[in-house]
């Protein structure tokens, strides 16, 4: 009687595990895997000149920039919205790296930007044009200069290089969870570049992995930010939405934009890093999706 | 679908005498169990790989019950007195096409073949899957057998895998280039064959230089790359056999049928295998998708013929049906 019980105790729970594989482990991983049925868009923040740069602190609570007004936004758990930093000098794309410390691409200064916590900035890198960025568990930075088309690396010491030029419009970019291999943006163009990470930062075996949908008679993706989940999934911002890609490069699906403007950036946000939160324009949205972000320093 | 999947799929297929609902759901929790293994997607803990393994164990007792409804015939089984090709195992590690990429490819020759007269060529995407005599396939003893009753022509086998570029440090995911090299759409994975693999066997093996000679098979995503490898190259590669190909838009490729109807005919003889329960997701509905291959190629007077089984997204069949396959598909080559 008791083994009995304890089969069929043990069948449920591995019949629930698998279950939980379903939703994560499927080879084919659909929009329905990650869309929760009546969750949509919710605003989180309006009356913004032009919003970049969502990061994620070790709390949950996200960062957002507002570019021309060289401000920036906490969003905390509550979801109550407060200015953090209104000295950024165009800080467009940032990220959070090691120790919980925010790190900036500010367009005004030229710089890479790192940030106490009274949101004040001090430059680590100068006189370069820095987009956005990416901070790997190790404090090496990948960053993307769109007006000379060059991705740069920076190393944990400080060691400039770069690392791919002669590109179309690279914008935005983002590592694998695994942090090696790197992902550019083309926003000019409909691919995804994907390169392996070598030991010394240089990047190799460069591949168009994904291609993006373009809108209809346009040859412009229109892409920007990435961000990536446990899973491994891509999400991209494009014209045509937030576009989502599968380990093997493929498009699982496109998620709808929350409002009918250029989508610059996003990221993983809350106290579970399960809230997908993106800037467009004057407006920032959050929406919770059945994943979680990723990461790079724990 | 991983080749590995489809093994395993098969096998099931083979030995599975329970109602097709029960079935499907093992097959996928075994495909499922087979993903996550394979992928070794790292943050899947170490416990719950076991438990998939575990349950895999405990259903595998359950496929000895089982069968498929396709049998395989005399020409997929070792015969007395047939004289038996040479397999030979090697890497490809040189790809300019696809840099950085790293491969498995099988070469079999037949025991007629004989170097002053040039042999056909026959490539298997997937190639790992094709080239075992226990796989869904059996390609060498189907190949023994029929060229040993002039029933193709003295063929050379030439089987490869797709490629991975590995991780750059342990631990970390190696970049699967399945999909990108067999999904995609363009002349890549022809360049690939014909800058690179075609020579590298070229060099050893004594091949025919024409298009008639040359044949591309292929399963799933690989069932489409051999369309794809023939219609970019028509000069190249004149024969397609596809078990279960992926004309669904997992990289564009559903735009192929309308293609075809507004394309002038390319001299392209294609066979594929289709099952009715094949599978319907985010990529399209496979069995109307090759319903469709196959009006459009009739439209255009191409030389087309569809098998449409039952079955879903595996070998088997596909397999079982490979001696005929050959036979339709090699008939204009006579048969020494």
């Amino acid at each position: 009687m008791k083994i009995s019980k304890t089969i069929a105790r043990l069948v449920v729970v591995v019949i629930a595990l698998l279950g939980a594989y379903e939703t994560v482990q499927s080879q084919d991983l659909p929009l329905s895997l990650i869309l929760i049925d009546g969750e949509n868009w919710e605003l989180v923040s309006a009356e913004h000149a032009f919003t970049e740069g969502p990061a994620v602190n070790a709390a949950g609570e996200v960062f957002f920039t507002d570019v021309p007004k060289s401000e920036i936004y906490k969003v905390d758990l509550a979801g109550k919205v407060t200015l953090w930093s209104d000295q950024t000098n165009r800080t467009a794309g940032a990220i959070m790296g090691p120790e919980d410390v925010l790190y900036g691409a500010s367009i005004g200064g030229g710089a890479i930007v790192k940030f106490d916590a009274a949101g004040k900035p001090t430059p680590i890198v100068s006189d370069i044009v820095c987009n956005d960025l990416v901070v790997n568990a190790a404090g090496g930075i990948y960053f993307t200069d769109h007006k000379n088309k060059k991705v740069w690396h920076v190393s944990p010491q400080g060691k400039l290089q770069q690392v791919d030029q002669n590109m179309t419009s690279p914008n935005g970019i983002i590592l694998w969870p695994d942090q090696k291999q790197l992902i550019v943006s083309n926003t000019k163009g409909s691919e995804l570049w994907t390169y392996r990470i070598e030991a010394d930062g240089s990047l190799s075996h460069k591949q168009a992995y994904s291609t993006m949908r373009l809108p209809v008679g346009e040859t412009e993706s229109g892409a920007d930010g990435m961000t990536v989940d446990v899973v491994g999934r891509l999400y991209v911002c494009t014209h045509e939405g937030v576009q989502v890609f599968d380990t093997q490069g493929r498009l699982s699906g496109i998620i709808a934009k929350p409002q009918q403007q250029f989508l610059s950036n996003i990221c993983f946000g809350g106290k579970n890093l399960d809230t997908l939160y993106v800037t467009t324009v004057d407006k920032v949205y959050r929406r919770k999706l059945n994943t979680q972000g990723v990461r790079y320093s724990k | 679908m991983n080749d590995v999947c489809i093994r395993q799929a098969s096998f099931l297929h083979a030995h599975c005498r329970v109602n097709l609902t029960l079935r499907k759901m093992l097959e996928w929790r075994i495909r499922l169990g087979f993903a996550v293994i394979q992928t070794r997607i790292h943050f899947v803990s170490i416990s719950a790989v076991r438990v998939v393994i575990t349950l895999f164990c405990c259903l595998l007792p359950l496929s000895i019950v089982a069968q498929s409804p396709y049998k395989y015939g005399s020409d997929s089984q070792r015969q007395e007195g047939v004289p038996r090709g040479v397999v030979t195992k090697h890497v490809w590690d040189q790809s300019k096409v696809y840099p950085g990429t790293v491969r498995d490819y099988w070469i079999y020759v037949p025991a007629q073949y004989d170097k002053s007269k040039p042999a056909c060529l026959m490539i298997f995407n997937d190639g790992g899957g094709y080239v075992r005599e226990n796989g869904h396939s059996r390609v060498p003893i189907v190949f023994d057998n029929l060229i040993h009753k002039k029933e193709m022509p003295v063929t050379i086998g030439l089987f490869i895998n797709p490629g991975v570029i590995p991780a750059s440090a342990a631990g970390a995911q190696a970049r699967r280039n399945r999909s990108f090299e067999y999904d995609s759409l363009g002349d890549q994975y022809a360049r690939f064959l014909i800058e690179e693999m075609l020579p590298a066997v070229g060099k050893q093996y004594n091949l025919m230089n024409d298009a008639e000679g040359r044949a591309v098979c292929g399963i799933s995503s690989g069932g489409i790359c051999a369309f794809t490898t023939a219609w970019e190259r028509p000069d190249v590669f004149s024969k397609v056999l596809s078990y279960v190909g992926s004309f669904t838009n997992i990289r564009g490729g559903h735009v192929y049928p309308a293609l075809i109807r507004k394309t002038e005919r390319k001299p392209i003889r294609v066979f594929l295998q289709e099952g009715e329960g094949d599978l319907d997701n985010l990529f399209g509905n496979w069995p109307l998708s090759n319903l469709q291959m196959e009006a459009a190629l009739k439209y255009s007077k191409y030389d087309v013929k569809l098998v449409m089984g039952v079955e879903g997204h595996s070998g088997r069949h596909g397999g079982t049906i490979l001696p005929d396959a050959l036979r339709w598909l090699w008939k204009d080559v006579a048969a020494e």
